[in-house]
């Protein structure tokens, strides 16, 4: 038997293959909406995987360090590092900042770590060019994103940073790329206040008679010294020992330390279930509503693909051609566009992916599995088609 | 012509047709009786509105009648409704048709419509390409066998539609006015090609017509006049 879906499709293939293409941009929109989806969810594992961290110990009571604000000293880690199962600790600050660069602003996650020795928690885990950071101040890694080269400077609130080394993937939840410097710089970035603020704080201290006491000197230096300290981290990053149980360890630093820990699962739970939250639902209903319209441009497509056929239909209906052989050349013709649109599609979102300045994560799964609901929104696309198909009259072949 | 120990192609006795109901029914058949014998060509004419299409569809099993008894090669196909469950398999095994425009399925080609009705029929694919290209030399139009149907002109086209409703060696063929767009020598050989096959195949054919200059190629004519049929005797009529 000749497949009259095919004969019909090359007979036109021209007119066929556009409008697949038109159709494959429209699904390609709509895998890149999943891959926006997907590149955010990895955006939080890449920050929880690149922290080397098993635990995070933040201010008691609060989702930090990166869904919420979180405050601790900088010398809790002595007290946690002697608490059975930790192997080490890293002081870490997290803030977000608009750095100006070129003539351009870029958002980028400022990143304080401790740079007395290699592989501390909270360092970047590899490099791809340059060398870790060596000194205590003023050298930073970033990431390839934020734009910057090897060996350039950058000037970061109040002081130039000479960026020593390069790494790649290493971005906030957000998917704005890090930039590593010694901590004591970030504090000074993330809790220092400008020179105007201070002078401004000291002769408030100094109007304070509660600081100007006779009997006690000293005090008004020691409380205006303090003003221009920076001695607070927003988290201690926490190694375990092999085999250590993540739960237990939190649950002792909880307990004796008043501050809450948190597990790498249950930072995994704050940064994608809770943080990206409405984000994903946004994306979620984005993609339902293209799915939908997807669905209603095919069935669209296929109705008045099979409406310009209806004397060749009624022929067909007329010399004996059962339903089966109708409603399948449709469905195949139907099918056929959904692959054609998915090729197109999968090729457009790969070539225009990168060019999105967030990340955009296509995994194979997604397309194993978009390919699926493709062909089932186009076979079920094709039933309204075919419903038109079957109801015409094979009278309307004869005249009169 | 002996017709003592032939079965008819077609007997039409009292065959009626109504649309609608009540007030607003209309008769379009009133009691039609019509008997053609294989190897006939028979010509149906009448002004319109005069039921020929309506009649022609009964014939092609399109619509049902609602009165009468309607036999096909012995067959009585209706009688109090369809005695035949399948109306698909009895229009595509036992029914040719030809229509006013060719009606050829543009996607396949010249070999591909012919072919089609017996590959619809179970044959397979170089039978039925075979059987298709024996009807195309046939009709003279086996050179655009592998032709588009766009490349054809409107007779080649014709013949090619004559040739499908052969195709399946069907014993009854429907012509709707199967010369209009021709013109007057076209006109007359698409009749003469249905005399010839006509007699060559023994297949009993109706052709409903307007055209004033194929009427007299025919032996027999059946005016059809307000829902009936009147037999205009044609023993003598030149073919």
């Amino acid at each position: 038997m000749i497949n009259l879906a095919s004969r019909d499709v090359l007979h036109g293939w021209g007119k066929f293959l556009f409008t697949g293409v038109g159709l494959g941009l429209l699904i390609g929109a709509t895998l890149t909406m999943g891959g926006v989806f997907r590149g955010m969810v990895d955006d939080g594992q890449v920050l929880i995987d690149n922290s080397g961290a098993d635990l995070w110990v933040v201010q008691q009571g609060t989702l930090g360090p990166y869904a919420e604000p979180s405050s601790l000293r900088d010398d809790v880690w002595r007290g946690i590092a002697g608490i059975a199962g930790v192997a080490e600790t890293g002081n870490a600050a997290y803030l977000t900042i608009q750095m100006a660069h070129n003539g351009k602003d870029t958002r980028v996650m400022i990143v304080g770590i401790e740079v007395d020795r290699p592989n501390r928690p909270g360092a970047p885990p590899y490099l791809i060019a340059g060398r870790p950071i060596l000194q205590g101040h003023y050298e930073a890694i970033a990431d390839e994103r934020a734009g910057l080269k090897l060996g350039e400077r950058v000037t970061i609130r109040r002081h130039d940073y000479t960026v020593v080394g390069l790494t790649r993937r290493m971005v906030s939840s957000s998917g704005d790329p890090m930039i590593f410097v010694p901590l004591k710089d970030a504090q000074e970035i993330q809790f220092l206040k400008d020179n105007d603020a201070l002078l401004n704080e000291r002769a408030r201290t100094a109007a304070n008679p509660a600081f100007n006491r006779p009997g006690v000197p000293g005090l008004l230096e020691a409380a205006q010294a303090s003003a221009t300290q920076a001695r607070s981290v927003n988290t201690v990053l926490v190694r375990l020992t092999p085999g250590a149980d993540p739960a237990t360890v939190a649950n002792e630093i909880q307990r004796w330390k008043r501050f809450t820990a948190y597990t790498k699962a249950q930072m995994e739970d704050i940064l994608i279930a809770k943080l990206i939250a409405t984000s994903a639902k946004q994306i979620g209903m984005f993609l339902v509503i293209l799915a939908i319209v997807t669905a209603a441009i095919v069935a669209f497509i296929i109705y008045t693909m099979t409406l310009a056929k209806v004397r060749e239909i009624a022929v067909l209906k007329l010399i004996g051609a059962k339903n089966r052989i109708i409603a399948g050349m449709i469905l195949q013709q139907a099918l056929a566009l959904g692959v054609i649109g998915f090729l197109v599609g999968r090729i457009a979102a790969g070539l225009w992916g990168p060019a999105f300045p967030k990340y955009v994560l296509l995994l194979p799964g997604d397309a194993v599995a978009g390919f699926a609901i493709v062909l089932t929104i186009c076979a079920l696309a094709s039933s309204v088609a075919i419903r038109a198909a079957l109801a015409i009259d094979p009278a309307e072949a004869i005249g009169g | 012509m002996d017709r003592v120990d032939k079965v008819p192609a077609i007997k039409l006795t009292g065959l009626k047709k109504r649309y609608g109901s009540g007030d607003a029914a209309v008769d379009a058949l009133k009691g039609v009786d019509m008997t053609i014998w294989p190897g006939e060509v028979v010509g149906l004419v009448g002004p319109s509105g005069s039921g020929k299409s309506t009649l022609l569809k009964c014939l092609g099993a399109v619509i049902e009648p609602t009165g009468g008894r309607m036999e096909l090669a012995g067959d009585v196909i209706y009688e109090d409704g369809w005695k035949i469950p399948d109306l698909r398999a009895l229009r595509r095994d036992r029914i040719g048709f030809v229509f006013q425009a060719p009606y050829l399925i543009p996607f396949l080609n010249v070999t591909d419509n012919v072919a089609l009705l017996p590959m619809l029929a179970g044959i397979d694919n170089k039978a039925a390409r075979q059987r298709a290209l024996e009807l195309l030399t046939a009709l003279d139009v086996q050179h655009r066998a592998g032709a588009q149907v766009s490349q054809l002109s409107g007779g080649e086209q014709q013949r090619v539609a004559i040739a499908r409703s052969l195709a399946n060696h069907a014993p009854i063929i429907l012509a709707d006015e199967p010369t209009a767009p021709l013109d007057s020598e076209r006109a007359l050989t698409v009749m003469h090609i249905l005399n010839e096959l006509a007699r060559e195949y023994q297949t009993a054919i109706i052709v409903v017509t307007h055209d004033e200059k194929i009427i007299p190629t025919f032996k027999r004519i059946y005016h059809i006049r307000d829902g009936k049929t009147h037999e205009e005797t044609g023993e003598g009529r030149p073919i």
